[in-house]
Order: C-alpha cells, then structure tokens, then sequence
C-alpha cells in the first residue's frame, strides 16, 4: 500500500513537471522562432513541430487532477465546510461519513456508464493538434477515459472509508482539525 | 425554480454541510438534479471535462502553486525579509511595518495568501516574539492581515478563478489589483503605527545604514521577480498563464543555482505538495464549472437579473448589498468556493445594472480575502496557528483592528471605483 502511494506521487511529480518544462518550452520556441537560424541549424528546434504544447499541457492538467483526486490528494487537502463536522459529537460524526460516503458512492457508480456511453462518439474525434506529438492513434476519449478512472478509484476509496467507518468508527479530529492541510495554496 | 433544481441545492447543501469535499458534493448535487430532469447522467461528466480541457488560463493556477512552494522552501524569502527589516525596521512597530511591507513585495511574486502566511509570515512572527517586544497575537494578527494582499497584487489565483467564471480578462484584473493592494499595505501601516504608539511597543535596534546595500544586493534578484512578472504580461512577452511558469522557472533558478539551497529531494517534494493542492483545487473548479451548466440551464442569473431590475436596485446599493452578503458568507465558506460557486449567479446583474465587470471582480476578490481572516472560519488564521502554534483565541482577539481597517478599505474601492480602475485606463482598458 505504501509502494502505491509513492507509485501514485511520483507519477503526480512527473505530471507536474512535464506540464512546467512544456511551457517553459513553448516559451522559448517562441522566441527562439524569430531567430530563423536556430531552426536551420537544429531542426528539432523548428517551431513547426511545437504547435502542440498548449494542448498537452491541458491534458497533463486533466489528468493531474483526476489522477490527483484518484490517487493522491488526501482528505485533508480537499476544500471541505468542517464547521458542523467539527461541532458535532462522535456518533453523529461518525453516521456523517457514512452518508457522505454511501451518497457519493451511489451517484458515481450510477454515473459510471451513462459517461462512458457519452465519451463513446470519442472514439471518432480526433484531438486538435495531440498527433503531432503522439501519432496518429490518439482520440479525445483517450484523454477523457480518465475520468471513468477517478470514478472507479472514488468509489473504491469511499466504499472503504464508509465500511471503516461501519466498523471502527471515525477518529476524532485534532483540535486543529486535519480538514486544514497547511498545503491548500489555492487562496 | 424547478423541483429539480431545488433537489440538486439540497443535496448540495446537506451533503457539503456534513463535511464531505465540495468537489464531490458538487458532482454529487448536479447527478440528482440530472436524474430528476430525466436527462443522461453522463451529462456531469462531459460538462466537466469538456469545461476543464477547454479553460487555458486555469494552467496557471498550478503553475503559481509550484512557484510559490519553490519560493517558501528556498531561502528567497528569508532574503527579502532581512532587506525589508533593515528598510524599515526602525521605525516604531518596525516589525509590524516590516511585515506589511515584505507582504507586499511577496504578493507581486505569489498569487496565493496561504502562501504568504505560512512562509514569510512564519518567519516573521518568530521574530516578532523572540525577545518578546510583541504580544504573539498581535504579530499573529497583522501576519494574517497583512497576507490578504498577496491575491489581490498580481500574480493572483483568486483573480484567474474569477477570470474564468466571468470571461473577464485577466490582464486587466492583475492591473486593477496593484492600487488597491497598495492601499490596503498603507493601511495596515497606519493602523499599526497608531497602535504601536499607543500600547508602546518598543523599538528595534536598528541595522546600520552602511549594511544595506549589501542586503540589497543580497535580496535583488528576488526583488527583480515582480518586475519580471508584469513586464512579461503587459509587455506582450508570455501570456499570464506563461508568465506563472516564467516565475516558476525564475524561483527554481534562484533558489537552486543562485542561492544554492533547494536539494533535488526538496524539488520532488514541492512536485508532489503542489500536484497535492493543484489536484484538490482542479476538483473544485471542475464542480463549479457543473453547477454552471445546471444554475444556466435553469436560466437563474437571468431570471434575479430581472427580478432586481423590477425592484429598481440602484447599481451601487447592489454592489454594496452584494459586498455584505459576501462577507457574511466569508466568515463561514472559503474564499474559492464563494469565487466559483457564489460570484457567477451576481455577473449577469452586474452586467444588466451597468457595473464594470474588473471593478466588481478585484472587490469581490478583496472581500474573499478579507473574508480569509474572519471568525469563525477564516483559513490563514488556522494556517498560522497550525504553523506558529499560537493559539487561535489570541490571534483572533487581536483581529478585530486590522479587520475594521480593511473593510474600510473595502469600502472605499467599491465608492471610488477608479482606486481599481484607474491603472487599467492607463493601460487602454474602457470600463462600462
């Protein structure tokens, strides 16, 4: 289970990286276009060949947050109103994340195929620019087939935090609650 | 409103209010609504991805995560804070000025308060109480006061949010956020000077004068990084979104080249730690852009658009009414929710009423902000106390102040609309 955790960082890390260096990329074939020497002397430089970073990043982006959401954002990195979740006494905590858990469990298994029927009509659309970059195979449902994944992964984890839940009960929350990661950089 | 409609806000309503992530009880809310309608489930789904790969300035949101995670764990920070101390660390309440002023030059290179709060401002309130000159709640306080500027001058997370559920341009909120932020810097240093004068805080030993071109030299290249970021903007160079990376890439440069204190370890670290935020944000974003659909489909801006104008709401009583109502809420949701959740079901008035759209947008953002340090759930009061351990009954009681001042603040940029507009005029922009 550890091993999988760090799996699922490091494929985070990757991301992240690989959509910082595309941008810093594109800024520099951008300006490394007006200089028309540089695409003569290194073709692989050539700006033509760069008109797919803004896409990829969007992608990398897509998938960071699902994946992230699947695999790596812990419970206390969500945007979450703990207020009532904090005020509230152990038993009723406890019957929260339950249905907290069974609601988001039962809409997302319902949701599983009627959104893969929806990203079907995908399997013909092709991406603006992706093959340049990936070749010729790549459709739009292959970028958004990880959404089918986030649900899967959701519902899995929910499943097992509502039957902890049934069994163990839930731990009471640190006075400074674990709701407030100290990494939320959003504002 | 449509028995669906109401359904899909009751479940959004019960399900967040039990303490399940807003994301989730978004994704959640929009399937019932979906369901009772009849339609296809699959509907939230494709709204979502469709919405997420299709918004290009929501890639800077990561991207200024990464750049100010890059700065805190450098020592670039620590560089800036010993400049602005010997600047204007011998004044009385020289550290409280300190604070603000280095809060100030952080928030032209972070978009992010939480940011700002946990590393400079950490290390300041160290400071502040080594030799015990401050009380820890008032150092506590005017930290938190002081870190709402960093969204408010650019770069900015809350204005890109607020860019992408108003079609706003981002250019022209950045630029509509540099006086009001400088406002509420000076502010904070009246209040603090007064009060410093009052309780007789006492003064700091200073640093002598000849000490600070060398502490100049030494933060320049930090210093260097706001001009870096709007010149890149406004100079046509890289888009805002390709500015965040610019600025990350510069952090990056400085603080593992320059300064020679990032490790690679700490590198794959901060990765990890803003895919973390990055990820938990995308969510949220991904569930505003649902609600969007489902608030659209039931056409409910347009309809209290209508509504307002039947009752004849003058354009500043609504703006003002607007402006209470998102500080009641600010005292108990968090500032990216109000932004993508709350703000869009106002636009569509704004616009009918005639209020320009950057000077509703830079207020409503300096009004979350404020709202980041209001009781009962103010997020940068619990991110001091979780990285200071101060406890959070001081800093709250030594809030109240610096508040007031700040809403006053507020006050006046929604009565002086061109406190936020005026620089972008210069820059050609023509508000309604």
């Amino acid at each position: 289970m550890k091993r999988l955790r760090q799996f699922a960082n490091a494929v985070a890390a990757l991301l992240m990286f690989v959509m910082f260096a595309t941008f810093i990329l594109q800024v520099v074939i951008r300006y490394s276009a007006r200089l028309e020497w540089i695409a003569e002397a290194i073709p692989l430089l050539d700006p033509a060949r760069f008109g797919w970073t803004l896409e990829f990043c969007l992608a990398l982006w897509v998938w960071l947050v699902f994946l992230g959401n699947a695999f790596v954002v812990r419970d206390q990195d969500h945007v979450t109103f703990d207020i009532l979740y904090m005020a509230v006494g152990p038993r009723l905590r406890r019957l929260f994340v339950i249905l907290g858990g069974l609601a988001i469990c039962i809409t997302f298994i319902m949701s599983i195929q009627p959104t893969w029927e929806r990203f079907y009509i995908l399997r013909l659309k092709k991406t603006a620019t992706l093959s340049e970059l990936f070749g010729s195979w790549i459709r739009m449902r292959h970028i958004y087939s990880v959404y089918i994944l986030f649900l899967v992964a959701v519902v899995i984890r929910y499943l097992y935090y509502v039957w902890n839940a049934i069994r163990k009960g839930v731990p009471t929350p640190a006075p400074l609650s674990p709701h407030h990661g100290e990494g939320r950089l959003d504002q | 409103m449509s028995i669906a409609f109401f359904l899909c806000l009751a479940a959004l309503f019960i399900i967040a209010a039990i303490g399940t992530p807003i994301g989730y009880a978004i994704i959640v809310s929009s399937i019932v609504y979906l369901l009772a309608k009849g339609q296809s489930v699959g509907i939230a789904g494709k709204t979502l991805m469709d919405g997420l790969y299709q918004s290009f300035i929501l890639l800077a949101v990561p991207l200024f995560i990464v750049a100010a995670n890059i700065m805190n764990a450098g020592t670039i920070t620590d560089r800036l804070l010993r400049f602005c101390v010997a600047l204007v660390g011998r004044f009385r309440g020289g550290l409280g000025h300190v604070n603000v002023i280095s809060s100030l030059i952080f928030s032209g290179m972070s978009g992010s308060a939480v940011a700002d709060a946990a590393g400079i401002g950490k290390i300041i309130i160290d400071m502040m109480t080594r030799s015990g000159q401050y009380p820890r709640g008032y150092a506590a306080a005017i930290t938190a006061a002081s870190a709402t500027i960093g969204p408010i001058i650019p770069p900015s997370i809350p204005m890109v949010l607020y860019a992408l559920v108003s079609n706003t341009s981002i250019g022209y909120l950045f630029l509509g956020g540099i006086m009001p932020g400088l406002f509420m810097g000076v502010v904070l240093m009246i209040m603090n000077a007064w009060i410093a004068s009052r309780r007789g805080f006492t003064l700091e030993e200073p640093i002598p004068l000849k000490e600070f071109p060398r502490l100049t030299v030494n933060a320049f290249p930090a210093l260097l990084m706001p001009v870096i970021l709007l010149y890149g903007i406004y100079g046509g160079v890289t888009t805002p979104t390709e500015a965040a990376a610019v600025a990350a890439a510069y952090a990056l440069v400085l603080a593992a080249v320059f300064y020679r204190s990032l490790s690679l370890k700490a590198f794959y670290n901060i990765l990890v730690e803003s895919a973390r935020s990055s990820a938990a944000i995308g969510l949220v974003i991904g569930g505003a852009l649902i609600l969007n659909y489902v608030v659209a489909s039931e056409n409910i801006p347009n309809r209290m658009a209508q509504a307002l104008a039947g009752l004849e709401v003058s354009p500043l009583l609504f703006i003002l009414g607007v402006n209470v109502l998102l500080l009641i809420l600010g005292c108990v949701l968090d500032a990216t929710t109000i932004i993508l959740v709350i703000i869009p079901l106002f636009i569509p008035t704004c616009i009918h009423l005639g209020i320009d759209l950057v000077h509703f947008g830079v207020v409503a953002v300096v009004n979350c902000m404020i709202g980041l340090i209001t009781p009962p759930y103010g997020i940068l009061l619990f991110v001091i106390n979780a990285v200071t351990r101060i406890p959070l009954g001081e800093i709250i009681s030594e809030i109240w102040l610096f508040l007031a001042i700040l809403i006053a603040a507020l006050l006046a940029m929604i009565l002086f609309p061109d406190i936020v507009l005026w620089l972008p005029k210069q820059f050609g922009y023509k508000p309604l």
